[in-house]
């Protein structure tokens, strides 16, 4: 029983560091229409730049966390301007901007090993607490990341709900050739998603450099997990996202209690596969 | 179109004349082709290992090179152990370059690439990879590090010495976990002792938790890390984080691990190749001095085992040279090694090439101090495969 409650409360923490991840994937994907995979090394550019700001710059770790939402802002936001909207506005087919995006994430993922070596770059003098409830234990970083998705979650519902633009990403998401014609500036809207949805993803990858370090290529999980909750949770339902990265999260962890460890890996294309057979829109999508 | 053939034709005749095999003897370069990680998770090792081989090469040509003749070392990415890239990789190097030696690295691009060592006579060594399924894989390869047979039996024994039963393991996803994973679940009850815990994580993985968790709760007496940089760091930290408290056994623990793993790491005992620039080295202190200036890190021993194999390489030139041949292939390389196996080692004395082409060298056991310092304990001599 002991590891069954590790393995909840383990499942609980990987879940919501997923359900962020997912988030701000899916905010993107969903309205855009974009598979911007380029969001992994986006991310890593966020931990990088903490890390820059904390470790060689001497930040205090909370400004060094905020520097590495604010370059994963510029970044995402550059890389629609330059390098997808010229795309869009040609009525590239899809296939096309997916190929452009790999490139930059091969390109961003390649000059971040280049800007900041290959080595694991870690913020000195940083240890997290330790806590134990009975014979669970958690740190300081899993109650970040709980809090961290419940906080920029409920932020975004709000923002989506209450404002002007998020019911333009709403609509767009709903219908983005509707919306054009109702007036919305897609054009602004898919700008806004982009800064917005990077920002997220910096959250998730400043805690993980707080606990595990970063490296140049911990972003290609990082989007791999982002892009596996939106696909099942369903594209363009950001609850479907929160959803699908908990159910990823549990899966990984629960599902290991009478198995193997070494099935790990390979339970989230089960789940994936068999989600896409019985509702190939997503567990969540519409409700 | 019968004279733009006929001027195609030329051109690339001139060509293929223009990038023929050099002839090393004549005061040109022998070049020395090198397969390594240099891009994707792994390119940590890259970067160490040619940066290793880089400065023997600028060593060996700044004294004046084999006789006059300067080396040239020319890298092939195999995108962090990618088989498939390996083999393209050597193929250009044997086509475009007409290499005669390779450094490899990692065993799926090595394994890879041995079937075309052995047709086209490649002399290859390996300094990084540590499969031992390596082994035999081709008469033209060899291996200056120690492989995974040999640290396994290694940190087994010293578990063995501790008086542990029961063992707990976790292992990484890779060629090279796995085959630690199958000489451990061999060698630990041929000791006597008992496996009570067997958990796989996959490479670099965002979640290793659930592993931990499982270990914890095992009954262990100790637990036997078969993973590598950066996960041995992210092992050692959460396991400390997880309250585990029975000792933890492996066989890496690179300077990555540390940063990451700190003061967590106290207490880790694992078996690797020794580089340490003693006192009574002053090639080591030299090697040691010379990168920490270039690079200002301290190498370990994958730089070190590059640097050493290409001047294993060298001196096999130089006694081919010696030999009357211009131009060794990787046949008359290997079989001037086997006329005189022992080699001058940059880890202090000699090394001795084995039969199943593997360079016996001891193997340093080393204890995680609590300032999260390694230190030295002593040397494990291992029992060798195939002898």
């Amino acid at each position: 029983m002991d590891l069954f409650l590790q393995l909840l409360l383990n499942g609980f923490v990987n879940g919501s560091h997923y359900a962020l991840l997912g988030v701000g994937f899916g905010l993107i994907f969903g309205t855009t229409n974009i598979v911007h995979f380029a969001y992994g090394p986006v991310y890593a550019a966020g931990a990088y730049s903490a890390w820059t700001a904390a470790a060689l710059l001497g930040f205090p770790l909370f400004l060094a966390g905020l520097t590495g939402v604010a370059a994963a802002t510029v970044l995402g936001v550059a890389s629609y301007l330059l390098l997808y909207r010229p795309f869009v506005r040609r009525d590239a087919p899809t296939f096309v901007v997916l190929i452009a995006s790999l490139g930059l994430f091969i390109l961003l993922e390649n000059l971040i090993a280049i800007l900041f070596g290959t080595d694991k770059k870690v913020v000195d003098g940083y240890s997290a607490g330790i806590h134990f409830i009975g014979p669970t234990f958690y740190t300081d970083i899993h109650i970040y990341q709980i809090a961290s998705l419940m906080i920029l979650g409920l932020a975004l519902a709000a923002f989506l709900r209450l404002t002007n633009y998020g019911k333009a990403i709403q609509a767009m998401t709903d219908n983005a050739d509707m919306a054009r014609v109702i007036g919305i500036d897609t054009n602004k809207v898919s700008i806004l998603v982009f800064a917005i949805g990077s920002a997220i993803s910096a959250v998730p990858a400043v805690l993980i450099l707080l606990r595990d370090g970063a490296l140049p290529n911990m972003g290609f999980i990082a989007v791999f997990v982002a892009f596996l909750a939106v696909v099942v949770g369903g594209v363009g339902s950001i609850l479907g996202a929160v959803l699908g990265g908990f159910l990823l999260g549990m899966v990984e962890n629960v599902g290991m209690w009478q198995i193997p460890t070494e099935w790990q890996s390979t339970i989230a294309f089960i789940v994936l596969f068999f989600v896409l057979l019985v509702r190939p829109q997503g567990l969540f999508k519409g409700t | 179109m019968r004279r733009f053939l006929g001027l195609t034709f030329c051109a690339i005749s001139f060509a293929a004349m223009a990038v023929g095999p050099a002839r090393a003897a004549e005061g040109e370069t022998f070049k020395i082709g090198a397969l390594l990680g240099m891009t994707g998770a792994s390119s940590y090792y890259g970067t160490v290992m040619s940066r290793g081989a880089q400065i023997a090469i600028d060593e060996i040509n700044a004294d004046g090179g084999i006789d006059g003749t300067k080396l040239e070392l020319l890298i092939e990415d195999h995108k962090g152990g990618n088989a498939q890239a390996g083999v393209a990789g050597m193929n250009r190097l044997i086509n475009i370059h007409d290499i005669k030696a390779v450094l490899t690295s990692f065993s799926p691009p090595t394994l890879a690439v041995a079937p075309i060592a052995t047709e086209k006579k490649i002399f290859m060594i390996n300094g990084g990879g540590f499969s031992a399924k390596m082994i035999g894989a081709s008469p033209y390869l060899f291996h200056n590090r120690s492989l995974a047979t040999d640290f396994t039996r290694g940190i087994l024994l010293r578990a063995k010495e501790h008086g542990f039963e029961k063992m707990a393991m976790i292992s990484v996803k890779t060629d090279a976990g796995e085959n630690v994973r199958e000489i451990a679940h061999q060698f630990w009850p041929e000791l006597g002792g008992a496996i009570v815990a067997d958990e796989s994580v996959a490479y670099g993985a965002a979640n290793m938790d659930t592993q931990i968790a499982k270990l914890r709760t095992s009954g262990a007496d100790f637990i036997f890390a078969a993973i590598f940089r950066p996960d041995a760091g992210t092992f050692l930290k959460r396991s400390k984080e997880f309250g585990i408290t029975v000792p933890r056994l492996g066989i890496e623990y690179t300077p990555d691990d540390q940063k990451l793993a700190g003061e967590a790491a106290a207490g880790f005992e694992f078996t690797t190749d020794y580089f340490h620039p003693t006192d009574d080295n002053p090639w080591a202190q030299a090697f040691y001095g010379k990168y920490k200036e270039l690079f200002n890190e301290e190498p370990d021993y994958y730089a070190a085992n590059y640097y050493e194999g290409v001047y294993v390489i060298a001196e096999l030139v130089r006694r081919a040279f010696e030999a009357g041949i211009d131009n060794p292939d990787g046949a008359q390389l290997t079989e001037l090694l086997w006329k005189e196996p022992t080699f001058k080692s940059v880890y202090g004395g000699d090394m001795v090439f084995q039969e199943n082409g593997v360079a016996q060298k001891r193997v340093g056991l080393f204890e995680v101090q609590a300032d999260s310092e390694k230190k030295f304990l002593k040397f494990i001599e291992t029992t060798v495969p195939g002898k």
